[in-house]
């Protein structure tokens, strides 16, 4: 499958209930050497309940400047969160998450900002 | 010499902003029409391109990245596709111009036709952008360029009333006219697109990488930036004084480079007129250069595609074959029989689209420590480029309506 | 308006991190001499046995970057056939920094196709396309 089957689909609680849709999707190289590099396998998905797609990240890495856009592009991705592979009960048309499922902060903790 | 070659890039860079052939004739019409009236708009460009140009300059020795490359990573794909579109619109219809602007100013010089100019110049580009190298492009046209110096010259030489011009310069808007307010108002808005038209840009970052600026060579990037378009700012006001001085008064209708270039012809006469007819070639054949390669550059680096002339054509062939296309598109338009200035008018349009897709992700990356370390912007920056972003947009969304309702500046 | 913080920070990852949209999309690939090759215009994974009733001991993992006409599909809708994807596997990325470098010769990419076709048919057949500016 591709990445774009993944990005912009809604995404579901095990009841039904639309949690927001995908904008972007985590990956981590932490798999057995594939080449130079580590495999690198899908950790998790990022989901936002107002924006379709993230805009530059800026919810996610600590960039603070321009000041009025860096504002008003976290309002627009305000509640977004992170959701683990193993939360994932399926996906097609719609991603469905299991019961019971974590949402976690989408914030990628890196040392160089 | 050298410290001039140092400058060349920007001086070049500013040509295609503030003296192509569009500019060339519009800084006469307007200086003829509102006097100097509209000067401040000529510094609010100044003042903002040198802001974003220096941004981008600065990005590009920093990372390595030229804009366009920067636009697509940053606003994604869809985005930077709607751009994209929209600068190759305005890259084509603005070379059409400078490539007929070239014949013009070779009709001038020759009274042979414009018509039989128009392949030649063609050309004649083609084959300076495809055989010789960046710095010998840069400096040649950069220097010669530079001949429009004549019209400050010719300024000085018709000893003209600088009280009277001063007023102009402060008054807002011009008290001595039958044009309404919307006309004003387009015309400032033309210039500000002319001053910050995105082509600037992407030809001084992707020059910047040509020149394989380093973070070392900082310094150079700034004094281009200070150099070459405030010089752009002041040959366009001083086309605008002149038309000011001599067409204004009689009422002279500004319709084609001759009437641009009859106040040096009465000032310093016949040499005066070949140096500008020099400077007119020069300039048009410089910005030609300009919107050929940037139309390379843009379509290359938002594929990821090889580019630059410091590869051989071989190494960087679709980057190539677009500008031949290009050039060739350019002349079946001018083959229509469209007046080349008129061709102008309607790029503005697309400015409207391209201006602030351009310009935010400029700022934005300028901001971003993974591209810039150490070297990203001050609050200072930051301050005057959001203030700028909102010029931009209000520039962009009045560009239109305004040039519906004064029937684009008649 | 920061609902962020009310959210509990992610289990630690020992390995790089890389979000596709931040850090992977529309990146460009350079080869070991600088020389680009492409854009990366969308990801290729591994598809799940089951998409109805995922495994959570078997996430999808990045099999290949895809170039060329994907980039219209992922930008107009639409699905392109697999047979006409244009694949960079992920064994020849050697780092995934601020551009992807890969390990082999631009050259010897099927992503370069074109740029070969345009040099080989068009450029080559042009005096002085082999030579260096002057």
């Amino acid at each position: 499958m591709i990445l774009s089957d993944l990005l912009g689909r809604p995404v579901l609680d095990d009841a039904g209930r639309r949690l927001g849709q995908v904008v972007d999707a985590r990956f981590v190289l932490d798999g057995p050497p594939d080449g130079s590099l580590a495999a690198a396998r899908l950790h998790g998905l990022v989901v936002s309940p107002h924006a379709h797609s993230s805009f530059d990240g800026y919810e996610r890495t600590g960039v603070d400047a321009p000041a009025l856009i860096a504002r008003f592009l976290r309002w627009r991705a305000r509640g977004s969160f992170l959701v683990l592979w193993g939360d994932l009960e399926s996906i097609g048309d719609q991603v469905r998450l299991r019961e019971g499922a974590t949402l976690y902060s989408p914030r990628l903790s890196e040392s160089e900002v | 010499m050298k410290a001039l070659f140092a400058v060349a890039l920007g001086v070049l860079t500013a040509i295609g902003g503030f003296v192509d052939i569009g500019d060339l004739v519009t800084s006469s019409v307007v200086g003829s029409r509102f006097g100097l009236t509209l000067t401040w708009v000529v510094i609010v460009g100044v003042i903002g391109i040198c802001l974003f140009a220096q941004m981008s300059g600065r990005v590009a020795a920093v990372s390595g990245r030229a804009t366009f490359e920067i636009i697509r990573e940053r606003l994604g794909a869809r985005m930077a596709l709607a751009n994209l579109s929209a600068s190759f619109l305005i890259n084509l219809l603005t070379l059409a111009a400078e490539v007929g602007g070239i014949a013009l100013a070779m009709q001038l010089a020759s009274s042979i036709s414009p018509d039989l100019w128009f392949p030649v110049a063609a050309f004649a580009v083609w084959l300076v952008v495809w055989r010789v190298k960046f710095s010998i492009l840069e400096n040649v046209t950069g220097m010669l360029g530079l001949a429009l110096v004549v019209f400050a010259v010719a300024l000085f030489a018709l000893h003209p009333d600088w009280m009277s011009l001063g007023s102009q310069v402060l008054l807002q808007p011009s008290p001595h006219t039958d044009e309404s307010s919307a006309t004003y108002w387009y015309y400032a808005i033309a210039l500000f697109g002319a001053a910050m038209t995105p082509y600037e840009v992407f030809f001084f970052s992707s020059g910047a990488i040509e020149e394989k600026w380093k973070p070392k060579d900082l310094t150079q990037s700034r004094i281009n930036v200070l150099v070459g378009f405030p010089l752009g700012g002041l040959l366009t006001l001083s086309i605008a004084a002149c038309a000011a001085v001599v067409l204004l008064p009689k009422g002279i209708a500004v319709q084609s480079l001759f009437e641009t270039a009859l106040p040096v012809a009465q000032a310093l006469g016949k040499i005066g007129l070949i140096v500008a007819i020099l400077g007119f070639v020069a300039a048009t054949f410089g910005a030609a250069l300009e919107v050929t390669l940037s139309s390379g550059y843009t379509l290359a680096q938002f594929f990821g595609w090889p580019w630059g002339k410091f590869r051989k054509p071989a190494s960087a062939s679709r980057f190539h074959v677009v500008m031949i296309v290009s050039l060739l598109a350019a002349l079946g338009i001018l083959f229509t029989g469209v007046d080349p200035v008129q061709v102008t008018e309607f790029s503005v349009v697309f400015s409207a689209i391209a201006l602030p897709l351009t310009y935010l992700p400029i700022l934005i990356v300028a901001n971003d420590p993974k591209y810039m370390g150490d070297k990203a912007n001050g609050k200072v920056t930051n301050f005057f480029g959001l203030i700028y972003l909102g010029v931009i947009l209000v520039a962009s969304v009045a560009a239109i309506p305004l040039m519906i309702v004064t029937g684009a500046g008649a | 308006m920061n609902d962020r913080r009310a959210l509990p920070a992610p289990p630690p990852v020992a390995g790089r991190v890389l979000d596709a949209g931040l850090d992977l999309l529309d990146r460009q690939i350079l080869d070991p001499d600088g020389v680009p090759v492409s854009t990366v215009d969308d990801l290729e994974l591994t598809t799940p046995d089951d998409p109805a009733h995922l495994d959570p001991e078997h996430p999808p993992v990045i099999s290949a970057l895809l170039t060329g006409p994907i980039l219209l599909t992922r930008v107009f809708g639409g699905r392109l056939p697999d047979s006409r994807f244009i694949r960079i596997p992920w064994k020849v990325v050697t780092d995934p920094g601020v551009v992807l470098s890969v390990g082999v010769h631009a050259d010897s990419l099927d992503a370069s196709w074109t740029e070969r076709w345009m040099r080989d048919h068009v450029i080559a057949r042009i005096p002085g396309g082999r030579h260096d500016p002057e």
